[in-house]
């Protein structure tokens, strides 16, 4: 199980889910977190990442179950991480 | 042609372009130099300088030459970040900046800086309040555009200054990049600003940060005597001297240009309304050079194509950011992402002329009327 976190260096909805995603990384510490950025990661295009970001998906054995698109409350996010785990 | 893309970039003012190649023929001189070449460019220099802070009311030693708006945005938000990092980490922008803002922001917020978003309210405009209730022991750095590029929302500098006074730990930068020549502004309680020759009528690859005496900044270049110690490399002589007269020549009768433009955006605004299916954006609030509006169900790209055809030149969104994307400037005043998905932006110049606006509105409305009967 990993989450592949997709954003960009210049997109301000990515600055603010930042932090969000910094307190999620800190109550999931197990989780494994990969971050890729969309302009210099070139793992980043496999996702085929749509109009907005950031995006986060998640994997199970290398295998998308979903994602979390845009701007989204840290509770979200932990409620998305929650079912994605559980299924 | 019909350029409606001002906020982007300006065309360069034939007299700019003049004292740009004098300047390069007859002072071929490194200012650097000890020689007599050298002391002439030298002193060309320091009178374009001087030309500057005075018509900034600011003083020469407050000038550091960049190559523009982004490298000033960087020089300010990191510089301020690493010299005075034992003093906080904590910085306050907004929604609205531009990705050479944001970027920065970024980077640091890897290197363990925190940063908060001051709320806005429905018209863009930052929330004092929220601002206020924001700031932190700890909060080293404000940065804020005075004119967002995207809306043309303009914002309460003045009062942002005034009360970050209180706070004598904490620095206020201000991206100047929209307003330079469009806007009065005091600079008074700024501590830093940044600005690009090309956006009034100047030479691309030249711009300023203006950091107020007494304060440091970590530089992004080392190595090599330049004007300052801020921001080393041979100084730019055609491009600070063009730079000098582009802006003595942007705030040359700055009220009739003004007043020019504000006829034209009101011309603009009410004829843009009576096409069915588009929302304006800009608020009445919004400086007269900046109008974005959103026509729901049509793809910016779509209509700026059809528009570019008939030669007219308008943007989707800032050129810093990814084509296709929603705007986020437009959805953070909107709260709606048709709006944010679909948003298109006109900016006008005192160049611009009743004509020009005329055929544009033809060409967008038949356009909008075509795209609109191939959806149904």
């Amino acid at each position: 199980m990993r989450v592949i976190s997709i954003s960009a260096i210049w997109c301000s909805s990515c600055l603010l889910m930042k932090k969000n995603y910094q307190k999620v990384k800190k109550e999931f510490q197990n989780l494994e977190w990969i971050d890729y950025d969309l302009d210099f990661d070139i793992e980043a295009s496999h996702y085929q990442v749509g109009e907005k970001l950031p995006v986060l998906i998640f994997e199970k054995d290398q295998v998308e179950q979903s994602r979390l698109v845009g701007e989204k409350k840290v509770e979200e996010i932990i409620k998305w991480l929650e079912e994605n785990i559980a299924s | 042609m019909i350029y409606l893309d001002y906020s982007a970039t300006t065309p360069v003012n034939d007299q700019v372009l003049e004292s740009y190649i004098k300047a390069s023929q007859n002072f071929i001189g490194n200012p650097n130099s000890l020689h007599r070449l050298g002391i002439e460019a030298n002193q060309l220099i320091n009178d374009a300088t001087e030309q500057v802070a005075n018509l900034l009311h600011i003083r020469p030693s407050e000038i550091i030459y960049t190559s523009g708006s982004s490298e000033s945005n960087n020089t300010a938000i990191k510089g301020i970040a690493l010299k005075y990092q034992n003093r906080g980490k904590h910085i306050i922008t907004t929604e609205l900046e531009h990705s050479s803002v944001i970027a920065p922001l970024q980077y640091l917020m890897d290197l363990g800086f925190e940063v908060d978003f001051v709320k806005l309210d429905s018209n863009g405009k930052i929330d004092l309040e929220h601002l206020k209730s924001l700031l932190r022991e700890d909060t080293i750095l404000v940065t804020i555009a005075s004119v967002s590029s995207e809306l043309g929302i303009l914002q309460p500098i003045e009062e942002i200054g005034k009360l970050l006074k209180e706070y004598p730990k904490c620095f206020f930068h201000v991206d100047l990049t929209q307003s330079i020549g469009k806007v009065n502004l005091s600079l008074e309680n700024i501590d830093l600003a940044s600005f690009s020759a090309h956006k009034f009528y100047g030479m691309k690859g030249i711009g300023v940060l203006i950091k107020k005496e007494g304060i440091s900044v970590e530089p992004l270049i080392h190595g090599g005597k330049s004007t300052t110690v801020w921001r080393s490399g041979t100084p730019a002589l055609p491009l600070i001297v063009s730079l000098a007269k582009a802006l003595r020549l942007i705030l040359q009768d700055s009220k009739e240009k003004e007043h020019k433009v504000k006829e034209l955006n009101e011309y603009l605004r009410n004829e843009l309304e009576k096409i069915t299916g588009i929302h304006i954006n800009s608020s009445e609030e919004a400086i007269p050079h900046v109008l974005n509006f959103s026509v729901p169900g049509i793809k910016p790209e779509t209509l700026q194509h059809a528009l570019e055809e008939k030669n007219i030149f308008i943007s989707t969104q800032t050129a810093c950011s990814k084509g296709g994307s929603p705007s986020t400037a437009v959805f953070s005043v909107t709260h709606n992402e048709e709006y944010a998905k679909s948003s298109l932006r006109v900016s006008i110049s005192h160049l611009s002329t009743k004509e020009e606006l005329t055929i544009f509105l033809d060409v967008l409305k038949k356009a909008i009327e075509r795209l609109q009967l191939k959806h149904e």
